[in-house]
């Protein structure tokens, strides 16, 4: 293999870092609120409110049903407004974000719903606020499944980060479609796609290791 | 101490409405300890938790240590709520933090110092015998050493009063009562006013002073434990009750025939029950001294509530029809409860 097509493996290897880096902490950072008002507004729960409860869910479930390449394209105009350009590695992050979030606040959802509510009660009990419920005894408790929820929020998007090479976001699945596929470049198709895996399965064993070492059950 | 007046909670389900409390009024009183029984269903959860507005009723007035906690807001119950201490059937400690941590959480949202949480965590494991256990999460301890931690957990503001939900009802015998122990302990040192709900009779007899008998969001019977014990008045207290101490008759006397007069070659079976110094008083022997007549016991059981003795005798006596009578009224004359179960043919049955 040359120097030059090594250049380019680093180099897409980077961007698809990037991608999945950015967003995964833009998914993070808006998907995990999301996911606790999705809870906590439920019926019963500590911040009731349905009309919220059921808007909220109604957004995230549209989101979630439009098919990534789709969504990517409807969306321009706000990346555009956003970054400037809908072209790039940067304009890409839009889109994957946009898509993660409601995925991270569904995968939060249901990590806080494991966490029994006499739980709840007893901090209740002893005065706690919803604020103090929250982040002293909803989200400790559920780290261990939050931690495996954003592991697998990561490889989705390791996996989506592929398809932004149609918007000219780069990455290693764009470079696998660009040399490996359509100039039969078996050699770079073979050694992306390993890399993809390796990149998987560091993420993964990762997620569970810092998930079982949080987890005190 | 506490006091509840009119308690009404309804909910809105989707099969229709609950009727959960309909009007129920309570007064315990400082340093007591109060016991709600009732069988599942009966509306004690309910009830327990309207005394800290866990659920707030849906009429009538809560008042705890002279503050009338259904007139305030949500931050001003917060406050409240700190000064009541709560455990429960399944502990609900937080599996995310240690022993020690769990018991400093009450702490920390009082926004006490480290150096305060520190001191009075380790004296309140001290307290509930968990020092060596401090560093360990609640998945390594059994059920008494979390409901211990649960305990400490709940003492750790000073509270003036424990509610206890179902707290022994998860544990075997044997630690039940070492929890129980525990709970009259913390009674006696710290003059706590407890309130516990269960549907076992025994943890009443163990260590409550008033009980109250729950029943369809009723409170159907209320009053001391040994007087409820002893002259029980509904059914439902009555078979509470029985699940310790046996108010029915033995079976073998479902195979004979009972006769509520006298006749004239008949035994007299009679139902004895002494409470508290008479159970020290020869009655039956100095009966039989007084008076013609032969006594059989078929039945006895000496139980204690708390530290008063309570216990019931069935005994037939047989004689002269005269003496019989005699005799009867000698034993209403002495400190007992009588109970006349009927007359029975001489013959009907072999005196053992």
């Amino acid at each position: 293999m040359s120097q030059e097509m090594l250049v380019l493996l680093a180099k897409s290897l980077w961007e698809t870092t990037y991608m999945v880096a950015v967003s995964s902490f833009i998914s993070a950072l808006l998907g995990i609120p999301l996911g606790i008002i999705l809870v906590t507004t439920n019926k019963g729960h500590i911040l009731e409110n349905t009309p919220l409860n059921r808007i909220l869910g109604a957004i995230v479930n549209a989101t979630r049903s439009t098919p990534f390449i789709i969504l990517m394209v409807a969306i321009i105009p706000v990346t555009r407004l956003l970054v400037g350009t809908s072209i790039g590695t940067n304009a890409a992050i839009v889109p994957l974000s946009i898509a993660a979030i409601p995925f991270v606040a569904r995968i939060v959802e249901s990590a806080l719903k494991e966490v029994d509510y006499g739980v709840i009660e007893a901090a209740q009990a002893m005065g706690a606020s919803p604020r103090e419920i929250i982040t002293k005894v909803l989200i400790p408790e559920s780290l261990p499944a939050i931690v495996l929820g954003l592991t697998l929020t990561i490889i989705s998007l390791i996996g989506y980060s592929a398809m932004a090479g149609a918007i000219g976001g780069g990455g290693l699945g764009d470079l696998a479609i660009r040399y490996g596929y359509q100039r039969f470049r078996a050699d770079i198709m073979l050694i992306t796609v390993v890399i993809l895996i390796a990149q998987v399965q560091i993420v993964q064993s990762t997620g569970d290791y810092i998930s079982n070492r949080l987890n005190k059950k | 101490m506490i006091k509840l007046q009119d308690i009404e909670k309804v909910y809105q389900s989707d099969n229709g409405t609950i009727h959960a409390l309909r009007g129920v009024n309570l007064s315990v009183k400082q340093g007591e300890i109060f016991g709600i029984i009732g069988t599942s269903g009966a509306g004690k959860s309910t009830l327990v938790r309207c005394i800290n507005m866990l659920e707030s009723p849906t009429k009538g007035i809560v008042t705890v240590d002279g503050q009338e906690l259904t007139s305030l807001n949500e931050q001003e119950l917060r406050e409240q709520r700190k000064k009541i201490g709560m455990i429960f059937q399944h502990f609900n400690l937080l599996s995310s933090r240690t022993v020690y941590q769990n018991i400093a959480f009450p702490l920390e949202l009082a926004k006490r110092s480290k150096e305060e949480i520190n001191k009075e965590v380790l004296h309140l494991l001290e307290l509930v015998g968990l020092s060596d256990k401090k560093d360990q999460y609640p998945a390594q301890l059994s059920g008494g050493q979390k409901q211990r931690v649960g305990i400490a957990r709940a003492l750790a503001n000073h509270p003036k009063v424990l509610l206890c939900d179902e707290a022994t009802s998860a544990l075997d015998p044997q630690t039940t009562k070492s929890i129980l122990e525990l709970l009259k302990d913390i009674n006696r040192k710290f003059q706590l006013t407890i309130v516990l709900i269960t549907h076992e009779m025994q943890v009443i007899k163990e260590i409550c002073n008033q009980v109250a008998v729950i029943e369809g969001g009723k409170i159907i019977e209320q009053g001391k434990v040994i007087d409820i014990f002893t002259q029980p008045q509904s059914n439902t207290t009555k078979e509470f009750i029985s699940s310790i101490i046996n108010h029915n008759l033995p079976d073998f006397f479902k195979e004979i025939t009972l006769a509520s007069e006298p006749s004239a070659d008949s035994n007299l079976i009679l139902r004895l029950s002494f409470i508290g110094h008479s159970t020290e008083e020869p009655v039956i022997s100095s009966m039989i001294r007084r008076f013609a007549i032969d006594a059989s016991i078929l039945y006895g059981n000496i139980d204690h509530i708390q530290t008063i003795p309570f216990g019931t005798l069935i005994v037939e006596l047989s004689g002269e029809q005269a003496s019989l009578q005699q005799a009867l009224s000698y034993l209403k004359t002495r400190e007992l409860g009588i109970e006349v179960i009927g007359y029975v043919a001489r013959n009907a049955r072999a005196v053992g």
